[in-house]
């Protein structure tokens, strides 16, 4: 790791921390993470950002995931990419990525709707529609409040007739997965690390229950499926440095998700029936790991992509189109 | 590959030999006879071996004219590797060894084996363990065939009956067996040989689905292209490591255990997803499909059981 990334880091580390023990209104939190300039990581120097590339970006959501920080930073810097590629002028406010959104577009007016993660919260929310990427402000849509099994706003806006920002269409969804595949692979080491403390305190049958070869090896399971992602979601956020990574994100988010769904059932095994209350800290990494699993993409829907992209290659053009693909990685 | 000139190598690079070698697995190219040579026995020696074990055997290893094998697994000693009862006793004119070693991959075809001895009984298990050189057309060498359960044969049993060696056979100090066996598990673990066993199923099944694949066997295809990605970009990552002079132990653990679930699965899982697959039709995809769910429980017991990896990943997180 470089040594600003590691004081890109540490700082995140601080904040999200802090935040995270505090309760206080989204606008309070938010405020303090823009403050701190993190909604602009990606943003170049020039423009007033911190010039940021997408090792960093994931090496901070991974911090935020860490800490289970309840606010929309990775939706607010997937959508400041959105809006960089599309070459918008910044506006003021919280923009977020929309995670689907359906209706018609015509004559520069959008009518439909829109799941906006944090949209409540939102100044504008950025969606691909109809092959084009469009940019709508919140204010001219009704909000429909509802909220993922983890309690974070997922909310849906209502246009009618409300006018967009148009640009040539782009697969924003990657932006979102890479950013959720850096939550989870924050939040899996965090569920591991208290998976682990715990399993070294509680004693039952007259040792600590880490001392049992089941319990160990459900947890060095556990630590795989961590290692797994934190390798892949690096390794994509390395590919999009470089460019294209539709692949390496939708690799990364399909063995997240595997991941969430694995990390999250041994995590409460290993907690019994503490980890099941609301006191104990565990649910807020485990409801968001079952959440972020199917938001951006789930499984299925990833795996539909990367087998369209293998049948295309084709059987024998599969393996050398996968190492060419990522083979400037293996020189870093 | 990357061994010195001077003792036949090419002084390349670590990634450029695994990139080769993933091309071979890839391809499916029949790589067993150099294999443990080129892996681990030629690594052994240029760390361990003394200037004349590495003239007598590196160059002709390079070369291709001296295959070789693993002896470290016994009857009695198997996860339990610490356990070896081949003995060693200093004679006169050098050591008398006398034991049983088994699965000892290729023995009937190699040359020389490294084998694992006990030459005293230490305070602990790991200590008195030491590595020799056993050429096996010596007298007392006996190799036995071991048929697997597909009919191949790999495996033998190997005995060993008061074969003597000269002390100039002993690998590396005496008692320092079990620290340059650990080391030596670890260039075993982390290659791309712990996840292709299973591509050529992939490669089938990208070939069954076409050019417009059903939409359930294009979500397998694609679980199972995202697995071999990340699994890849963790292997490299952990031959960085070891190109780096750095003993990744804890992440070859996981990446041989991800890897073997990955190519253990997959078979076990393209049975029960192929709506008309049948094991006994002469077609390629069932040929490779009824070989693989033949095998494919050796996967995740070679080169160190998923019980055991799961145990030093414990190990490494600080419960044991």
């Amino acid at each position: 790791m470089s040594e600003s990334l590691s004081l890109l880091c540490e700082s995140a580390e601080k904040l999200f921390r802090d935040l995270a023990n505090r309760q206080a209104p989204i606008a309070e939190i938010w405020g303090e993470i823009e403050a701190a300039g993190f909604p602009l990581l990606l943003t170049p120097e020039c423009e007033g950002g911190f010039g940021g590339d997408w090792e960093d970006a994931f090496a901070v959501l991974r911090v935020a995931g860490v800490h289970a920080l309840s606010a929309p930073l990775a939706e607010a810097i997937a959508a400041s990419q959105a809006a960089r590629i599309a070459q918008w002028p910044p506006r003021d406010g919280l923009a977020v990525l929309a995670t689907r959104a359906s209706g018609t577009l015509s004559n520069g007016a959008f009518t439909g709707e829109v799941s906006a993660p944090w949209g409540r919260a939102a100044a504008h929310v950025i969606a691909r529609l109809d092959g084009r990427v469009v940019r709508l402000a919140a204010a001219n849509a009704s909000c429909s409040e509802g909220a993922n099994p983890a309690g974070e706003p997922r909310d849906v806006l209502w246009f009618d007739s409300s006018p967009v920002e148009e640009a040539a269409d782009h697969d924003t969804l990657v932006w979102g997965a890479l950013a959720r595949t850096a939550q989870i692979a924050g939040a899996l080491d965090a569920a591991l690390a208290l998976s682990i403390s715990y399993a070294n305190e509680r004693a039952q049958f007259g040792k600590p229950i880490g001392k049992f070869q089941a319990v160990q090896q459900g947890l060095a399971e556990f630590a795989e499926e961590a290692a797994a992602v934190n390798c892949a979601g690096r390794a994509a956020a390395r590919a999009l440095d470089r460019g294209d990574a539709a692949i390496e994100i939708a690799a990364a988010k399909l063995r997240a998700g595997q991941a969430a769904a694995i990390g999250a059932r041994i995590a409460h095994q290993v907690h019994g029936a503490i980890g099941f209350t609301h006191e104990h800290v565990l649910h807020r990494y485990t409801a968001r790991l079952t959440s972020w699993r199917s938001e951006y993409g789930n499984e299925r829907f990833w795996g539909a992509h990367l087998g369209d992209w293998a049948a295309l290659q084709g059987a024998d053009g599969l393996w050398p189109a996968m190492v060419a693909r990522s083979d400037a990685q293996s020189g870093s | 590959m990357i061994w010195p000139k001077a003792y036949g190598g090419h002084e390349r690079h670590p990634l450029e030999r695994y990139v080769v070698l993933e091309e071979l697995l890839a391809a499916g190219a029949p790589v067993g006879m150099h294999w443990i040579a080129d892996r681990q026995s030629g690594p052994l020696l240029l760390r361990y071996g003394t200037e004349a074990q590495r003239q007598c055997y590196l160059p002709a290893m390079a070369r291709g004219e001296i295959y070789a094998c693993i002896g470290m697994s016994e009857p009695g000693a198997g996860s339990d590797l610490a356990s070896v009862r081949t003995r060693g006793e200093r004679v006169a004119d050098g050591w008398r060894l006398n034991g049983q070693k088994v699965w000892t991959t290729n023995a009937h075809n190699a040359h020389v084996m490294i084998a694992l001895v006990r030459t005293s009984e230490g305070e602990k298990r790991q200590d008195g363990l030491t590595q020799f050189l056993i050429e096996l057309d010596r007298p007392g060498v006996t190799v036995r065939p071991i048929i697997d359960l597909a009919g191949g044969h790999d495996f033998n049993e190997v005995f060993l009956d008061n074969v003597v060696i000269p002390d100039e056979n002993r690998l590396g100090a005496e008692g320092a067996g079990w620290k340059q066996v650990t080391a030596e598990l670890s260039l075993e673990r982390s290659g791309p040989e712990r996840y292709l066993s299973s591509y050529a199923l992939l490669v089938e099944l990208v070939r069954l689905a076409g050019s417009d694949p059903d939409p359930n066997l294009k979500a397998l295809i694609g679980r199972f292209t995202a697995e071999l990605w990340c699994l890849r970009q963790m292997s490299l990552s952990t031959a960085a490591k070891l190109a780096a002079g750095e003993d990744p132990a804890l992440e070859a653990a996981m990446v041989k255990d991800l890897g073997n679930s990955f190519e253990q699965d997959m078979p076990r899982v393209v049975q029960g997803a192929l709506e008309h697959i049948d094991l006994a039709a002469p077609e390629h995809l069932s040929r490779v499909l009824s070989v693989l769910l033949l095998v494919a429980p050796s996967f995740s017991l070679r080169g160190g059981t998923r019980e055991i990896l799961r145990g030093i990943v414990a190990r490494g997180l600080g419960l044991r």
